[in-house]
């Protein structure tokens, strides 16, 4: 059966509370996953308390005032700090989405509970492991494919189909979406998942791409487009309020039209 | 067309929506059916089975029905059991199912509409 509960071993147990910060008032709680894999104890909750006084406003900024002044350890991914390279994609207070964009004002009251992406190996801490899911992406061949002679200057494309990637091209391929849905979480290895085929869509509607026969072949799978399901989670968590949904069933669309052509 | 090993995924996926259209459209039949026949007997029933209009929309109703049915769990199979053995066994007992379901079915309307 597709695993519905986490083993023993995976279970989050209570962790370490650490001390608030000497003089600060204005203190915010966060509960963070911590998962270390070179000891054999079960990943467990710390918490701890960032002073607002001395700390960005951003999700991103609180776990780096935490690793910078209280606990080292603490390990995570980021880089850009401005939602375009999706590095610190976690889950924080129950839904998917970009550390560095999320607003700790954003997140309800009490405190700010920070996960890693679920259902995917933890490396450590708050630091999933993509491999698969880069496997997949590169998978779909997303690169320009041509069979006609290559033109002297670029390859032309109309305003009309350059509208059409919009929606599309935009994608940081963070995870936030493939991991938020489940499907995917129960078939990740066989599904492709809302990001790559998001992905896959973008080369096959693409003006100038002539390998779209080919494309949709290898699409052409009970497991690789067919697991979606029309949830939705992908659509909802999207930091970059993109709907991959829409271009699933695009594709779907598109398998359905050379069908019964 | 170039033809594909995997193919089926987008032939289930038209049988899935075709049959659920048909469904939505049948249901209306159904409860027609369903209130003209309240209270009837079994000559009543017959009768209303000899229209060989009835017969044959009920016979339609029953097969997109089944066919979306084990269509359905069949998706839910491959979802949630991956165990190998458990997960063959579980999609021949879908089909079974739905053949003996379908079987039952088919005799009795056409007992009804044939035999009275």
């Amino acid at each position: 059966m597709a695993e519905l509960v986490l083993d023993k071993r995976s279970r989050p147990k209570a962790g370490k509370t650490w001390p608030k910060p000497e003089g600060a008032t204005n203190l915010r709680e966060y509960q963070v996953y911590r998962y270390d894999p070179d000891t054999q104890e079960n990943p467990r909750i710390d918490t701890y308390f960032v002073d607002l006084d001395d700390c960005g406003p951003m999700i991103l900024d609180g776990l780096l005032w935490i690793k910078n002044n209280i606990d080292p350890t603490l390990t995570l991914r980021r880089s850009c700090r401005e939602g375009i390279c999706g590095s610190c994609a976690m889950n924080i207070d129950g839904a998917n989405t970009l550390a560095c964009t999320k607003g700790m004002d954003e997140v309800s009251k009490g405190a700010v509970k920070v996960y890693p992406l679920p259902h995917m190996p933890v490396v450590k801490d708050l630091v999933p492991d993509l491999s698969t899911f880069y496997e997949q992406h590169k998978s779909v061949q997303p690169w320009l494919q041509t069979k006609s002679p290559t033109p002297d200057t670029e390859w032309l494309q109309s305003r009309e189909d350059r509208a059409k990637l919009d929606g599309l091209y935009e994608c940081i391929l963070c995870a936030c979406c493939s991991t938020s849905c489940p499907s995917y979480w129960w078939n990740g290895e066989k599904y492709l998942g809302p990001a790559v085929l998001l992905q896959a869509y973008r080369w096959l509607i693409d003006s100038r791409d002539e390998a779209t026969s080919e494309r949709l072949d290898d699409l052409e799978d009970p497991f690789k487009l067919y697991r979606c399901h029309t949830i939705m989670n992908c659509a909802k968590v999207c930091p970059k309020g993109l709907n991959p949904a829409k271009a699933i069933a695009e594709i779907k669309k598109m398998m359905i039209e050379r069908k019964v052509a | 067309m170039k033809t594909h090993p995997g193919e089926k995924g987008t032939g289930t996926f038209i049988r899935q929506r075709v049959t659920g259209a048909l469904n939505i459209v049948f249901v209306g039949f159904l409860i027609w059916l369903v209130v003209n026949l309240a209270g009837a007997d079994r000559a009543q029933m017959a009768a209303t089975f000899a229209n060989p209009i009835v017969a044959i929309l009920a016979l339609v109703l029953i097969g997109s029905a089944l066919v979306h049915m084990r269509i359905g769990m069949y998706e839910i199979i491959e979802d949630y059991v991956h165990e190998p053995k458990l997960h063959g066994l579980a999609k021949t007992a879908n089909t079974t199912f739905t053949v003996i379901i379908g079987a039952i079915a088919l005799v009795s309307v056409l007992v009804l509409a044939f035999g009275g």
